[in-house]
C-alpha cells in the first residue's frame, strides 16, 4: 500500500541525492573537452571556383571511416564506370561484391547505362555559338535536339564541363520541358489535336482508339518504340472531321477504326495482343 | 580673489584633497581643544546621554527599526543565492560562479542591476496605490522581524502580545498583492492579486489555529517566553509536543510564504509573475526583497515556535567537562605589560610569515609577494575564527544567535529544497487542501491540546 505523501518524500529525497553528486556542466571556454577517441569533426564536401565538386569518388574518406558511416555512389574519375560504396545490406548485394568494393577498385554496376559516345562536333558549333554561356541554356539544349534529334546523355556531360553548369542543372531544364527529349525519337510521329471543334468532330474517340492501340498517351512512345504519338494543333483549319497527322502528312480517315488500322500498320503488327 | 585663487590652481589633485583635511584637521583639534577646555563638550555629552536615557523607548524603536531594515536586504542576498546555488545543484548544474568565491556576491550585482533598470509607470495605472504597493508587501514581512527573538537579549520589542502583532503585520502583505494586482490595470495582475487574497487569506486560518496550540501550552503570546519556556533538553521543543500543529504550520507557511508547491500567486509559468507583471526595477525588486525576507521570517517563526528558538538542541558544557577540556577565556590583555606592545607590533608580520613561507615553499609557481598575500589572507581568515570562537564561548548571546541562525536557515534550505522538488498544485486543490484537510486538523490539534491540557494538570 502506497501511503499519501510517499511521493513527495521519495522526490526530495532524489533532490537531496542529486544535490551531492558531481555535476555535468562543462565550462565551455575554459574547460574544452576532447572529442571521441574517434571523432572527426565535421565532414563537408568541398567545391571548386566553378561551383563543381571537388569529390572525385577516391573512397580515401569511406575506406578511413572508423565507424562506417561513409555511404558514396559515383562514376570514377575517367567516367567510365559506376562505383559505390556502402554496407552490403543497403544495396542487397552479395558478399563478395561487397568485398570488391570495398577493396576500393572500381567495379561495374549491373544497374548502370552504358555511356554511349557522340560526334561533339555539332554540338561544339551550336556552345561556340552561343560562346559557352550558361544562361543560354535554353537556346543550346533546343539546337543540340535540332541537330541530333534528341538530347544524348554524353551531351549534356558535354555542354556540363565546357559551360560550366552542373550537371544537374542542364539534365533538369531538360528534363523539366515538355518539347524537349532524353531518348531517341521513334520511327512515325502520330499527331492529333484536341481543341473543342476537332474534340466534337469525334476527336475523343479517335484519342482513346490511338492510346488504346499504341499503348501509350500523347507525349510517350509505343512500347517497341515505334510511334510517337504527339499533340498538335489543327489551327481551326478542320471543320468536318478531327485533325490527324502521320509524320506531318494530313490524314483523312479519321473514324476510331481507320485510326486502330493506321495504327497497327505504323507498328508493323508488332502488338503482342493482336497475336494472341 | 586672485589670492587664493592662484596657489589653489598649482596645487596638485592629490593636494587639493589633502589640504582641506588638513584644515579640517586642523579646525577640529582646535574646537575640541577649545570644547574641553571650557567644559562645554563634557556638558553636551552629559546632556545628550540624559536625553536618551529619558526616552529610552523611543530609542530602542529607533535602533532596532534601522537595525532590521539594514540586516534584510543582506539576508534576501543569502536567501536568493542560496535558491540559485541550490536548486542549480540539485539539477546537476554549477549555477551562479562568476563574482566572488562560488558566485557569493552574484546577488548584489543582481541587485545593483535591479536598482540600474528604469522604473516605469505604465498608462492607466493607479499611480498611488501601484506606488505604494512594493513598499506595503516589504514592510510586511520586516516590521515582523522587530518582535523576532534572535538570542537571548537580542529582540526588538518583548512585547506581550508579540504572536498577534506578528500576525497582524504580516497579514499585511496580502493588502500589498492586492494594491499590485488591483492598480496595475492589468487583467493578469489582478488574477496574481486576487488567487494571493484568496491563497493567503485561506491559509491564515489553519496557520492562526496551529500556533493557538502552542500558545496554550506556552501560556503566553510573547515570543521571547515562548523561547523561553522551550529551554532545557531537546524534548522540551514544542515540535515533539505539538507534531501535527509543526506540519500544519509549516505547510501553511509555504502557502503564506507563496513559495512551490503552493506558489500560484506568482506562478512564473503561467501568470507572467502575476501581481507583478507591471513592476519594473527596484520596484519589482521590491517584492523580490519581500519574499526572501518572507521566507526567512516563516523559517525563523517556525524555528521560535517549535524548534526552541536559540536554544542549543544539547548542552556541550558536560561533554567537555567529561572530556577534561576546559577554557579559561577570561583574557586580561593588561597583564601582557609591554609584551602587548611586541604582540600588536609583530604578531601580525610574523604570522603572515609563518603562514606563507611554507605556502611559498611548497608552490614553486607562485611569487613570494603572492604567497605573502594568501598568508595574509589565511592569517586573516584564522583570527576571525579564533576571535569568533572566543565570542562564541564567552557571550551567551552569540551562541543562541548562531544556534538561530543554524535552525532558521535550515528551514530556509528545506524551502529551497521543495521548490527544487515539488510541481505547483492546481488552485482548486489548494483551496481545497485549505478548508477540507488544514481547517479541520487544526481544529483536532486544538481540541486535542485543550483535552491533554486538562487531563495532565487533573492528574497532577
Amino acid at each position: 500500500m502506497d501511503l499519501p505523501g510517499k511521493g513527495i518524500f521519495r522526490g526530495m529525497a532524489l533532490t537531496l541525492q542529486k544535490f551531492f553528486e558531481p555535476k555535468v556542466t562543462v565550462q565551455y571556454p575554459e574547460e574544452q573537452h576532447d572529442g571521441g577517441p574517434k571523432g572527426r569533426g565535421r565532414l563537408i564536401l568541398l567545391y571548386d571556383e566553378y561551383g563543381a565538386l571537388k569529390c572525385e569518388t577516391c573512397f580515401q574518406c569511406a575506406q578511413a571511416c572508423p565507424i562506417e558511416i561513409i555511404d558514396m555512389g559515383g562514376v570514377d574519375t575517367k567516367g567510365r564506370y559506376h562505383v559505390h560504396w556502402g554496407p552490403p545490406e543497403q544495396y542487397a548485394e552479395r558478399r563478395e561484391d561487397s568485398a570488391l568494393r570495398r577493396s576500393g577498385r572500381p567495379v561495374p554496376d549491373q544497374s548502370f547505362v552504358a555511356y554511349e559516345a557522340i560526334d561533339t562536333a555539332p554540338l561544339d558549333r551550336i556552345l561556340a555559338d552561343v560562346d559557352y554561356d550558361p544562361r543560354q541554356m535554353l537556346t543550346i539544349l533546343e539546337r543540340t535536339q535540332e541537330a541530333y534529334g534528341y538530347l544524348p546523355i554524353a551531351a549534356f556531360r558535354h555542354i556540363s564541363s565546357t559551360t560550366g553548369a552542373w550537371y544537374a542543372e542542364v539534365h533538369g531544364i531538360a528534363a523539366a520541358l515538355e518539347h524537349l527529349r532524353v531518348e531517341p525519337p521513334g520511327g512515325h510521329v502520330v499527331g492529333i489535336c484536341r481543341c473543342p471543334n476537332c474534340t466534337l468532330m469525334g476527336g475523343g474517340r479517335l484519342r482513346e482508339a490511338l492510346e488504346a492501340e499504341l499503348e501509350t498517351v500523347i507525349g510517350g512512345t509505343s512500347p517497341d518504340g515505334r510511334v510517337r504519338l504527339v499533340a498538335e494543333s489543327c489551327h481551326g483549319e478542320s471543320r468536318l472531321r478531327p485533325h490527324l497527322t502521320v509524320d506531318g502528312a494530313d490524314q483523312d480517315d479519321t473514324t476510331p477504326a481507320g485510326a486502330t488500322s493506321l495504327a497497327r500498320r505504323l507498328r508493323g503488327h508488332s502488338r503482342g495482343r493482336a497475336q494472341a | 580673489m586672485s589670492v587664493l585663487a592662484r596657489p589653489w590652481s598649482r596645487l596638485t589633485p592629490a593636494g587639493k584633497v589633502v589640504l582641506p583635511l588638513l584644515g579640517l584637521l586642523v579646525f577640529l583639534t582646535l574646537a575640541l581643544l577649545v570644547g574641553f577646555a571650557t567644559g562645554l563638550i563634557p556638558g553636551l555629552i552629559r546632556f545628550v546621554g540624559d536625553l536618551l536615557g529619558a526616552n529610552i523607548g523611543i530609542v530602542r524603536f529607533v535602533v532596532a527599526a534601522s537595525a532590521i531594515l539594514l540586516m534584510s536586504v543582506p539576508t534576501a542576498f543569502v536567501i536568493i543565492y542560496m535558491e540559485l546555488k541550490v536548486i542549480a545543484l540539485m539539477n546537476l548544474r554549477l549555477g551562479p560562479n562568476r563574482v566572488g568565491p562560488w558566485g557569493s556576491l552574484h546577488s548584489i550585482v543582481h541587485g545593483l542591476k535591479v536598482l540600474g533598470k528604469e522604473d516605469f509607470t505604465p498608462t492607466g495605472v493607479d499611480v498611488p496605490v501601484f506606488t505604494l504597493a512594493p513598499a506595503v508587501t516589504f514592510l510586511a514581512p520586516v516590521l515582523g522581524l522587530l518582535v523576532l527573538p534572535f538570542a537571548p537579549g537580542l529582540l526588538g520589542i518583548d512585547m506581550n502580545l508579540a504572536l498577534l502583532y506578528f500576525f497582524a503585520v504580516s497579514g499585511l502583505s496580502v493588502l500589498g498583492l492586492m494594491m499590485a494586482g488591483w492598480s496595475s490595470f492589468n487583467k493578469y495582475s489582478l488574477l496574481g492579486g486576487l488567487r494571493a487574497a484568496a491563497q493567503i487569506i485561506s491559509y491564515e486560518i489553519p496557520l492562526t489555529l496551529a500556533v493557538v496550540g502552542v500558545i496554550m501550552l506556552a501560556g503566553t503570546m510573547s515570543l521571547n517566553q515562548i523561547v523561553m519556556n522551550q529551554s532545557g533538553s531537546i524534548l522540551d521543543w514544542y515540535m515533539f509536543k505539538q507534531p501535527l500543529g509543526f506540519v500544519i504550520f509549516f505547510i501553511a507557511a509555504t502557502a503564506e510564504g507563496n513559495r512551490t508547491p503552493f506558489d500560484l500567486t506568482e506562478a512564473d509559468s503561467e501568470l507572467v509573475a502575476g501581481f507583478a507583471t507591471e513592476y519594473s526595477g527596484m520596484r519589482f525588486g521590491f517584492f523580490f526583497f519581500a519574499e526572501y525576507v518572507g521566507v526567512f521570517i516563516l523559517s525563523a517563526l517556525t524555528t521560535v515556535l517549535f524548534l526552541g528558538g536559540w536554544n542549543a538542541p544539547f548542552d556541550i558544557d558536560p561533554v567537555l567537562n567529561a572530556l577534561g577540556i576546559r577554557f579559561d577565556l577570561a583574557l586580561d590583555l593588561a597583564r601582557l605589560d609591554v609584551g602587548l606592545l611586541f604582540l600588536l607590533a609583530l604578531g601580525p608580520v610574523v604570522g603572515t610569515l609563518l603562514i606563507a613561507l611554507p605556502i611559498w615553499m611548497l608552490r614553486s609557481d607562485w611569487s613570494f609577494l603572492k604567497s605573502l598575500v594568501i598568508g595574509f589572507i589565511l592569517l586573516n581568515v584564522l583570527l576571525a575564527a579564533a576571535v569568533g570562537v572566543w565570542l562564541a564561548l564567552s557571550f551567551e548571546a552569540v551562541v543562541g544567535l548562531g544556534w538561530f541562525l543554524v535552525k532558521t536557515y535550515f528551514f530556509v534550505f528545506l524551502f529551497v529544497w521543495m521548490r527544487a522538488t515539488l510541481p505547483r498544485v492546481r488552485i482548486d486543490q489548494l483551496m481545497g487542501f485549505a478548508w477540507k484537510w488544514m481547517l479541520p486538523a487544526s481544529l483536532v490539534n486544538l481540541f486535542v491540546t485543550a483535552l491533554a491540557i486538562i487531563v495532565v494538570s487533573e492528574v497532577r
